[in-house]
């Protein structure tokens, strides 16, 4: 590990100064035990007290060299690994949002903000323990060895054996210890998770009154959970058994070495109490990076999941072709857009079944759950924690998957979605919107809807044909220039965390008061301002008042128009609220869509009668447009769907 | 505590109460001291053995170098150093799986704790916290305190008992001398804790509740990321993300820096006691107190030693890390009947959750004979009248009057926007919460009487989100009664028409669901739920939004399998849209917790022009 270490900013001279650090600190231990051990042989020999303190200073100044330059060289780490972290971040958090909703939908947010805010903490970590012990490893043992070698060939040999074996035995066991925990992988998470799972489903269990019956059952998991995690410690924990046992038996071996020759006057006690004394400094570095294994492998992990997010990135990017200069690409009521041929494919959702290929690093990662537990890594070193935190691999894995995809996507293999198994979102589109209006996108779950409301926002990119606005022929719609013209509200708008006129004036910040009365008055806010305590000022989203489904709809809709964008995109606007909301809602809705160009998908038939054109998606493809009458009295696919709804249940 | 909710749980503690507290650390200590003795003597006999290895060593080669005549003076000592030598490396594997054991068990008693503490107020705790993962917070809560006691109260105790034993031996020696050591020690156990924790204590808190807050605002902006790139303003929020980031990248590196001198200190004052060692054992040497032989035994032991003292700081440092998970555990378990945070959250019923707590412990709570709860299990009547209830005394009413006659087979469907009373309906037909006027009876008697044995019989609930757990469809089926049948599973399966889709699944019935069932459909999830309610098989079915979130497809096909293969059994079907109306004996239209129109489907088709309305959205007639 740590090959890719070099590219990171700053690196070099970070390194070399802690070369130097180490280099001073080995000399110091050296010198902390020569003294130390002059004083003792002196004393031993029966030298006076007094004529000792110089030995016994210079020992101690030693001794605080040595604590200083570890106390610097934790701080350069410290430092380098804080601005590498900050700047990967920086990089990350940029391309996320260069990646947008879908991507950050796709990986879940829970797993991006923790990848983000644990993971950098993580990848710190990681940082800041490698490369001391990296150095120490490489420096420390070379050189105490050779001063060894020269007092005494003996112990110099039982040291030089010992490392190879220690080594090789960590590493067996901790392969063992891995394995074991992999077979036992799925046993593991349904034990860990079973407590949350009951504590989850107290509410169901309750309605089945099982509620009570249900403690024996977390009573008998609990205990299976022991004896299962107790059964991989003690493999486990047989690692560091390891890297103790051949460490205290070889300086055993070295005292006992050193004995023999000494009763029989062949060698000195000051040559030999020194090398009793640098025997465990030897072993230090290596019991240090045993000690810290975990955490910075987990640290790696993340800071390999991050690059890859940003690998993704970048790759997007390359792909958008530029925007020719003088393109005119705002919205007016003569603006056209076409699209021609438009498909989308991207990989099929994952199930969590597919996520086998990564048990390993779940394992590994799983017993550093977090950074805090950084110190308990060593200890429950393979065993899985019931954290929820999914791996960071997992991400990274994806990412590469969705590379692959893409990549066969470009070499232009017609046939490759079929062979993968995953099937276009979009299929060919042909579709000719111009000036201002209201479209209704619909079709079945599945249909396309959401994926070609988020190719008109620019949230995707189209993997087939193009899109033409105003003429010019883009890739994609992703360029800010469109990105302006456009307002976007989902089923379940963001309100972020704020005042209700910050997030009415979140595409218009600096919207004067009045402003934003008059855009939350149109929404239909009036009445809820009246009856906040704060009015327009009352805090909403986490850690204010929280709103209903419908008020948050309306809070979008009012910042919709505030931001006098001639766009509107809708994804599914009501489906998830009541009847009377949604009737409501709609009321205000249909005027305020005036004089824009409104695109509005769902599965709800009732808009559709409102809207001046009608898209017809099925499978992926446009199906039939018109208005309503125009397609009911064709008898097509939108026939059909009005149909279902017309009647109650059969 | 000022934490500002990283979630919605944050709520519970961040609201000053007096309720009473719960301890959480001590009384497992007790419970399991025995095995925690054992832990402690292999803890001290650990270390112990790591400085007898050095002791004895030192020992060993300075007897040598006497050179005795005889090999035999050293063999002791020879035999020593091997036996610490390894002795250390198998008592230190020994204790580590000791404590892991210890404190596994001990999580297992805080998980049994924790569910039946939650176990009595289940039906409020979606209510009570509405937003945020409070359960799975509680569940981390436990897990985090293992290292309570595995990475400060056992290394702490370690050091306080190895600290009794270096200063009671070496006073067999001088006990003047001893009493320096003394100090030494106590300024690494005790003193540079102590400033460390006083120092630290604040900026900790502040960083924890910093970093809660990155969290939640970088969630909020990962969520909002579409609306963030649309308005353009991406970089606006990645530059203020950044500094909230610098502020408490500032305050973690001024943490760090003082850990890093914390540990000079320390190792400075080994230093000194390394010193204080060599003058001690060289004067007593010289004065003929100690042998020669013991200089390098004494001054060498020193280093081993103190690798018990010096991560006590640490240890002792992280107590304010534990205090928020412990905060919650304790509120939660000592708030079991406060009513005080009942009231700020203006959910919950004022005592009633304590009533029902009491109901569930005393099984006495039950006055309703066995033949009563065998009959309403097979027949109930369910009658509300002039129902009146309030969440907060002196409050609006949540439910105002309503009277309800829903004999056994009657199918009712109840409308209305969010905070109309439906969920409280609910709760109260369930005998959860109690009327504060007017009377809900099932088959003459309240519901409470019934217990919370005798309700699950009588009335099952379908609702919006029913929870599927981890383990296969048939096990999860079988929950609605676990003695059924495997047949009779098969049944409920093919009655909720899982039937086509189990066929297409190689394992069938034994297919897992994996967490929460995220592998099926929403629609599918909801059979599988269906299925379980019809083994369970009660007169009474609840149906709390059940289709939100599906489309108008599935929200058609599996209301008609509900409809269908719920034939004679009552419904009360709480429902966000009309479709399906017309097979209901009675729509309820609530506001305001009244009734402001009802009737059968053809007569307020007839009647209300709103109802009108609002069926033509869900059924647009051409």
């Amino acid at each position: 590990m740590g090959k890719g270490l070099m590219k990171y900013k700053g690196i070099k001279p970070v390194m070399i100064m802690m070369a130097g650090l180490t280099l001073i600190q080995t000399i110091a231990i050296i010198l902390q035990a020569k003294w130390l051990a002059e004083v003792i042989s002196a004393l031993f020999a029966g030298a006076k007290l007094q004529e000792q303190t110089g030995g016994i200073g210079l020992f101690l100044l030693a001794f605080m060299v040595r604590q200083g330059c570890g106390l610097l060289m934790q701080k350069t780490a410290y430092r380098f690994a804080e601005q590498t972290g900050q700047s990967l971040r920086k990089q990350v958090l940029s391309k996320l949002f260069e990646l947008g909703p879908r991507f950050a939908g796709q990986e879940g947010t829970g797993n991006l903000v923790t990848l983000v805010l644990e993971g950098v903490t993580k990848f710190r970590n990681y940082l800041e323990l490698f490369l001391p012990r990296m150095l120490a490893t490489g420096i420390t043992p070379v050189l105490v060895w050779l001063y060894v070698f020269t007092l005494n060939k003996t112990s110099a040999v039982i040291l030089l054996v010992t490392m190879p074996i220690l080594i090789i035995f960590m590493i067996l066991i901790g392969l063992a210890a891995r394995k074991q925990t992999e077979r036992q992988l799925q046993t593991y998470r349904t034990l860990s998770n079973h407590f949350v799972d009951s504590l989850r489903g107290l509410e169901t269990l309750k309605f089945l009154g099982r509620s009570k019956g249900h403690i024996d059952s977390i009573e008998r998991v609990s205990d299976s959970y022991r004896s299962a995690t107790m059964r991989t410690l003690r493999v486990a924990f047989l690692s560091s058994f390891a890297l103790d046992f051949f460490t205290m038996l070889s300086v055993a071996s070295v005292a006992v070495s050193l004995g023999l020759p000494l009763v029989q006057g062949r060698i000195e006690l000051l040559p030999a109490l020194t090398v009793l004394i640098l025997a465990p400094e030897y072993f230090l570095p290596v019991r240090m990076v045993g000690a810290d294994f975990h955490a910075t492998l987990d640290g790696k992990e993340a800071g390999e999941a991050m690059e890859s997010i940003i690998g993704a990135a970048e790759e997007e990017a390359a792909k958008v072709a530029p925007v020719p200069a003088g393109a005119d690409l705002r919205w007016t009521p003569q603006s056209t857009m076409v699209l021609r041929g438009v498909g989308l494919t991207h990989e099929a959702k994952r199930g969590p079944d597919e996520n086998a290929g990564d048990v390993a690093g779940k394992a590994e990662e799983a017993g550093a759950a977090t950074a805090d537990n950084a110190a308990m890594a060593g200890d429950l070193a393979a065993v899985p924690q019931p954290d929820g935190v999914r791996g960071s691999n997992e991400i990274e894995e994806e990412v590469k998957e969705a590379d692959i995809v893409e990549e066969a996507a470009q070499a232009g293999n017609a046939d490759y979605a079929i062979e993968a198994g995953v099937r276009p979102s979009l299929d060919g589109v042909d579709l000719e919107i111009r000036g201002m209006g209201r479209i209704g996108v619909i079709g079945e779950s599945g249909a396309g809807k959401s994926t070609l409301i988020d190719v008109l926002g620019g949230f995707l990119r189209p993997t087939a044909g193009s899109i033409e606005l105003n003429g010019t022929v883009l890739g994609d719609l992703s360029p800010v220039g469109w990105r302006e013209q456009i307002t976007y509200i989902p089923q379940k708008p963001y309100i972020f965390s704020g005042s209700l006129a910050d997030n009415i004036a979140f595409n218009k910040p600096g919207a004067s008061p009045a402003e934003v009365k008059a855009a939350a008055e149109a929404a239909g806010l009036g009445t809820l301002i009246a009856s906040l305590p704060g009015g327009l000022d009352e805090p909403i989203g986490g850690g204010g008042r929280p709103l209903s489904g419908g008020q948050e709809q309306r809070v979008a809709l009012a910042r919709a128009l505030l931001s006098e964008r001639p766009v509107i995109l809708l994804d599914e606007p009501t489906a998830h609220l009541d009847i009377e909301t949604e009737y409501e809602l709609k009321e205000t809705m249909l005027p305020l869509f005036e004089g824009k160009l409104v695109i509005l998908a769902t599965h709800r038939l009732h808009w559709m009668r409102d809207m001046d054109r009608i898209i017809v998606m099925e499978q992926g493809r446009v199906a039939e447009t018109g208005s309503h009458e125009e397609l009911m009295a064709r008898q097509g696919t939108y026939y059909q769907l009005a149909a279902l709804q017309r009647e109650g249940l059969r | 505590m000022k934490e500002q909710g990283q979630q919605g749980q944050e709520r519970l503690a961040g609201r000053e109460q007096p309720a009473r507290r719960e301890p959480w650390i001590t009384p497992y200590l007790r419970m399991y001291s025995g095995r925690f003795a054992l832990y402690l003597i292999l803890g001290v006999m650990t270390l112990l053995a790591a400085s007898m290895l050095m002791f004895t060593s030192g020992f060993l080669i300075s007897k040598s170098a006497t050179m005795p005549y005889n090999v035999l003076l050293v063999y002791v000592p020879i035999v020593g150093v091997r036996a610490f030598g390894i002795g250390r490396a198998v008592i230190h594997y020994v204790e580590r799986l000791v404590g892991h054991d210890a404190v596994l068990r001990i999580l297992s008693k805080m998980r049994v704790r924790l569910y039946r503490i939650l176990e009595p107020q289940a039906l409020f705790i979606r209510s009570r916290y509405r937003t945020g993962d409070i359960l799975g917070a509680l569940a981390d809560d436990i897990e985090q305190l293992q290292n309570v006691y595995i990475r400060t109260v056992f290394p702490s105790l370690i050091a306080l008992v190895l600290y009794a034993a270096a200063v009671i031996a070496l006073g067999f020696f001088d006990w003047t001398f001893a009493l320096l050591i003394a100090l030494y020690i106590l300024i690494l156990v005790a003193v540079l804790p102590y400033i460390s924790l006083i120092l630290t204590r604040k900026m900790d808190t502040e960083v924890k509740r910093e970093r809660n807050g990155l969290y939640q605002k970088l969630t909020d902006a990962v969520m909002g990321i579409g609306d963030w790139v649309i308005s353009g303003r991406s970089a606006d929020f990645l530059h203020e993300y950044e500094q909230d980031e610098a502020a408490v990248m500032h305050k973690e590196r001024k943490l760090r820096a003082w850990a890093r001198w914390r540990g000079l200190i320390g190792q400075l004052v080994v230093g000194l006691a390394v010193v204080s060692m060599i003058y001690w054992s060289g004067g007593q040497a010289a004065a003929g107190q100690i042998d020669y032989t013991l200089i390098a035994a004494f001054v060498l032991v020193v280093f081993p030693l103190a690798d018990a003292f010096l991560p006590v700081s640490e240890a002792v440092q992280r107590l304010p890390e534990y205090r928020e998970s412990l905060n919650r555990l304790e509120r939660i378990s000592g708030g079991g009947d406060g009513s005080g945070e009942g009231r700020a959250e203006g959910r919950r019923p004022a005592g009633s959750t304590g009533r029902k707590g009491r109901r569930s412990e005393d099984l006495g709570g039950v006055s309703v004979s066995p033949e009563a709860i065998a009959g309403a299990a097979s027949s109930a009547h369910l009658k509300l009248e002039q129902v009146r209830f309030a969440y907060v005394a002196g409050d609006s009413n949540s439910v105002d009057g309503v009277t309800l006659d829903i004999p056994q087979g009657k199918r009712v469907a109840v409308i209305g926007r969010s905070g109309a009373g439906k969920s409280t309906l609910l709760k109260l037909i369930q005998g959860a919460i109690a009327p504060a006027a007017g009377a809900i009876t099932i088959n003459g008697m309240p519901p409470a009487d019934f217990g919370d044995d005798g309700i699950p019989r009588i009335i099952s609930v379908l609702n919006q989100s029913p929870h599927l757990f981890d383990t296969t469809v048939a096990n999860n089926i079988r929950l609605g009664r676990p003695d059924a049948e495997m047949e009779e599973i098969a049944r409920a399966a093919e009655l909720a028409q899982l039937g086509g889709l189990l066929a297409g699944l190689p394992q069938g019935l034994d297919t897992p669901m994996r967490e929460t069932g995220q592998r099926f459909s929403g629609g599918e999830r909801q059979r599988v739920a269906l299925a379980r309610v019809l083994l369970q098989n009660t007169p009474v079915l609840i149906l709390d939004e059940p289709t939100v979130g599906l489309d108008p497809r599935t929200e058609r096909e599996l209301l008609s399998t509900i409809f269908q293969s719920t034939t004679g059994k009552t419904l009360v079907w709480v429902t966000h849209h009309l479709v399906g109306a017309e097979e209901m004996d009675e729509i309820i239209f609530m506001e305001h917790g009244r009734i402001l129109m009802r009737g059968t489907h053809a007569e307020l088709m007839d009647r209300e022009p709103r109802y009108r309305n609002l069926y033509h959205l869900d059924c647009p007639g051409d």
